[in-house]
């Protein structure tokens, strides 16, 4: 029996230091961080590169299947949409753990039934982010279990069709909604909009089956709708700051409201106490004037820094109403004025605002200005020597007609006239931009 | 101590240091602004630890010196404010040029800080480098053990193959699999002693060019075997002719052919597929969907060099269906003909003899 040897390390050392694998060994959430800025395609194919890396995907809590992550490519589009299905299918089934996020978005994939049964699953789970994308077909309607995955913070929808079911209680922990391209009913949805305590964020762009937007959110903080609806009404939404707003439609608002009530312009800001940015696009502010405009509103809107307004200038209501605003807003940091394309003789093309209508009127935080789209009316040059002419701190203006084929001596004119008007602001400087 | 610590924490002293200790026992000192960008460091601030140099607050393991200055580095930049998002990218884009080993240890290092920000910025890193590379370049990359058997490699686990030309290759792999686990039975059964033939093409015609007598003798033994399981006639007059020189150059025409098809029920499949997969390669993709993953999923990457081989394998079998076969035909149809003529013309006794032995293998 011979003695123990001394085990001896070897001479040569049998690994280099360069040669060792420092990332298998990772802690698994650092993992599943690195694979999920990966796309779906590419995380799940580490599953070759060794045995530990077989199940690492396993456990991604994002599963965004997009056109990017899954390539399927053919120009059959059935075969595309069952591939889709097969992998959909297979990447659930293989996965464990909690699924956070889940994202649907695939050019080629209609309003296919498997969608509900993968809904069914996730909302067994703790899903907290849905996004569901139908890119082509009919709405598409969303299963009753969706309405109670109740760990949602974040849901966004295209293209769907949503009805909750009786026993409907809201998302408790609903903070963001994106609905775009969807059909729903006119209670539902003031009821999935009230009954989301937490809601901060809400954008809802061309919906149809309702028409009235009655918004009972108090803690929203964002508000972005586009489409055609008859009126809007914040209940209590004192702490929105940011409201971008377009009516797509000039038809289908009353304009002529009761004798009395008082004008759409209050009645909006009537519950904006804090707002800060304010977009106004399309026909919005054709809706605004209806009632009486007022020369300025009750309370000043001292919060508001930005506003953008899509005006008719031709339009003496609507010139009335940027007016009343423009009084109204004493902290104004930017402004932008689009012209909106229309014919010269709608609505009430009158005289001109008389010369009062542009008293004094000190924007002492007015820095920036973009005017554009103009084609060189009166109307528009009175607005600009307005602002030029009360704008202390006034740094830049950009002028950019829209463009006209021959309008060339009216632009000329307008040049002329963008020259002459005075400045109260020594460093403005007016930059006419090419249509 | 106790007025050391309400000395560190007022916010009106300037630079002030607290001591920290990293897992091989080494203690540094370190602005305190600085290290309280740490979470982890931070609370243990919070619960007195680290103002002297006998208190040190100790780091977990994963962090040794020279990544702790690395994190130093970074927490000094991030934690001044007022930086514009700019000047931070910036930083971050050249902060993170480093060796893959290092940044391994960087993530994990800041993992168990619980310095967020900088595991995002490291994990983003680690992803870049591992997207859209083969999985031999990520494997190189890390140096992972490449220890996935080529059974499990070639399992599918979707797909994601986008070519149908790829699709179609990779379900002859399958077939090939499947072949070459049939042969491996079938030798398993045969009680001649005899190796399976699972040499290339172009092996087997160099054997036979080579050492043409040899080869005859095995030759002989296999077309025996043969004889057993085929069932087409034709093939059966190469068989056993070895005799007579005529027939020996007949032979060697068929014996090229034999070679091709030398394993017969399997050899035909293969050809039929292969027929197909050239006919299928020339038209879209009409598979139907659920075709299962066996072999039809497979991942782009199977080992190159099984690649190679049945890649070449697989071109002889097209190249000898597309141009050879037809002529063979011929040639074995009108030689057949010509057989059954020639006894009357020919050496009676020697060729006569011959194809009656012919006569009587055809069944």
């Amino acid at each position: 029996m011979s003695s123990m040897k001394q085990w001896e390390p070897p001479k040569v050392p049998c690994k280099s230091e360069m040669e060792v694998d420092n990332i298998t060994n990772l802690p698994e959430h650092v993992i599943d961080k690195i694979l999920s800025h990966l796309s779906l395609r590419d995380a799940v194919r580490t599953s070759v590169l060794s045995s530990k890396w077989r199940y690492k995907w396993n456990t991604l809590p994002h599963l965004v299947f997009d056109n990017q992550s899954v390539l399927v490519s053919s120009q059959d589009q059935t075969l595309v949409k069952n591939k889709l299905v097969h992998i959909v299918d297979h990447v659930l089934l293989l996965h464990s753990g909690p699924i956070q996020k889940f994202k649907l978005s695939h050019r080629d994939l209609q309003g296919v039934s498997d969608i509900d049964k993968w809904i069914l699953f996730l909302s067994r789970g703790a899903l907290k982010e849905f996004v569901l994308e139908i890119w082509k077909g009919h709405r598409y309607k969303l299963p009753s279990s969706i309405y109670f995955c109740q760990n949602l913070i974040h849901l966004e929808l295209f293209n769907c069709l949503l009805r909750p079911p009786a026993t409907f209680a809201g998302f408790k922990n609903l903070k963001s909604i994106d609905l775009q391209h969807i059909t729903m009913d006119q209670n539902a949805f003031e009821y999935l909009i009230s009954s989301c305590p937490l809601l901060e964020r809400l954008t809802l762009m061309n919906f149809d089956g309702f028409t009235n937007l009655n918004i009972h959110a108090p803690n929203l903080l964002f508000f972005d709708i586009g489409g055609v609806f008859a009126n809007v009404n914040f209940q209590d939404t004192f702490q929105l700051a940011v409201v971008s707003i377009g009516l797509y439609s000039n038809m289908g608002f009353d304009r002529n409201l009761p004798f009395g009530s008082a004008s759409n312009l209050i009645k909006f800001f009537g519950h904006l106490p804090r707002i800060q940015r304010l977009e106004v696009q399309s026909y919005f502010l054709k809706y605004l004037t209806a009632g009486k405009v007022p020369r300025r509103l009750p309370t000043p809107c001292i919060e508001l820094s930005f506003l953008s307004l899509r005006i008719n200038f031709s339009d003496l209501d609507e010139s009335l109403a940027a007016l009343c605003l423009l009084r109204s807003s004493p902290n104004l940091h930017e402004l932008e004025m689009l012209a909106r394309p229309e014919e010269q003789n709608a609505a009430r093309v009158s005289a001109n605002i008389v010369e009062e209508g542009y008293e004094n009127c000190p924007f002492n935080q007015l820095r920036f200005v973009k005017i554009a789209g103009i084609s060189g009316l009166r109307q528009e040059l009175n607005f600009i020597k307005f602002l030029l002419a009360n704008s202390p701190v006034l740094e830049k203006m950009t002028v950019k007609p829209s463009s006209t084929d021959g309008g060339w001596e009216l632009l000329k004119e307008l040049m002329k006239e963008l020259l002459r008007f005075c400045r109260a602001s020594v460093q403005a400087q007016i930059i006419y931009l090419d249509p | 101590m106790a007025e050391a610590d309400r000395e560190i924490i007022k916010p009106e002293m300037m630079k002030s240091y607290i001591w920290l200790q990293t897992s091989d026992g080494s203690i540094q000192q370190v602005e305190l602004e600085v290290a309280m960008f740490c979470p982890m460091i931070c609370k243990e601030i919070h619960s007195g630890m680290g103002s002297s140099k006998n208190y040190p607050i100790s780091l977990p393991s994963r962090v040794n010196p020279a990544i702790l200055s690395l994190i130093l580095d970074y927490c000094r930049f991030h934690q001044i404010p007022g930086r514009s998002n700019k000047e931070m990218k910036s930083f971050d884009e050249k902060f993170i040029r480093m060796d893959t080993k290092r940044l391994c240890e960087l993530t994990s290092a800041a993992d168990s800080l619980k310095l967020k920000p900088l595991v995002d910025l490291t994990s983003r890193a680690l992803a870049r480098m591992i997207e859209g590379k083969t999985p031999e370049e990520i494997r190189d990359i890390f140096h992972l053990p490449d220890d996935l058997t080529e059974e499990e490699k070639l399992e599918p686990i979707k797909n994601t193959i986008d070519d149908p030309r790829i699709r179609l290759l990779n379900r002859l792999y399958a077939r090939k699999r499947k072949e070459l686990k049939e042969r491996e039975r079938l030798k398993n059964v045969d009680v001649e002693e005899e190796h399976v033939d699972d040499r290339s093409v172009e092996d087997l015609l160099s054997f036979i060019n080579g050492r043409n007598s040899d080869s005859k003798g095995v030759k002989t033994s296999k077309n025996k075997r043969k004889n057993r399981t085929r069932k087409d006639p034709q093939r059966n007059t190469s068989s056993n002719s070895t005799s007579s020189t005529n027939v020996v150059n007949v032979d060697k025409e068929f014996n090229g052919l034999d070679l091709t098809y030398h394993d017969p029920s399997t050899c035909d499949h293969i050809l039929s597929n292969l027929g197909k997969t050239l006919k299928l390669l020339n038209i879209e993709d009409s598979f139907p969907p659920d075709d299962g993953f066996d072999g039809d999923d497979l991942d782009d990457d199977i080992d190159p060099a099984m690649k190679e081989k049945i890649d070449r394998e697989v071109e002889d079998f097209a190249r000898r269906l597309n141009s050879h076969w037809p002529e063979r035909m011929q040639e074995i149809l009108s030689l057949g003909q010509e057989r059954r003529r020639l006894p009357t013309a020919f050496n009676c006794n020697g060729s006569f003899r011959t194809y009656a032995r012919l006569d009587q293998q055809q069944k």
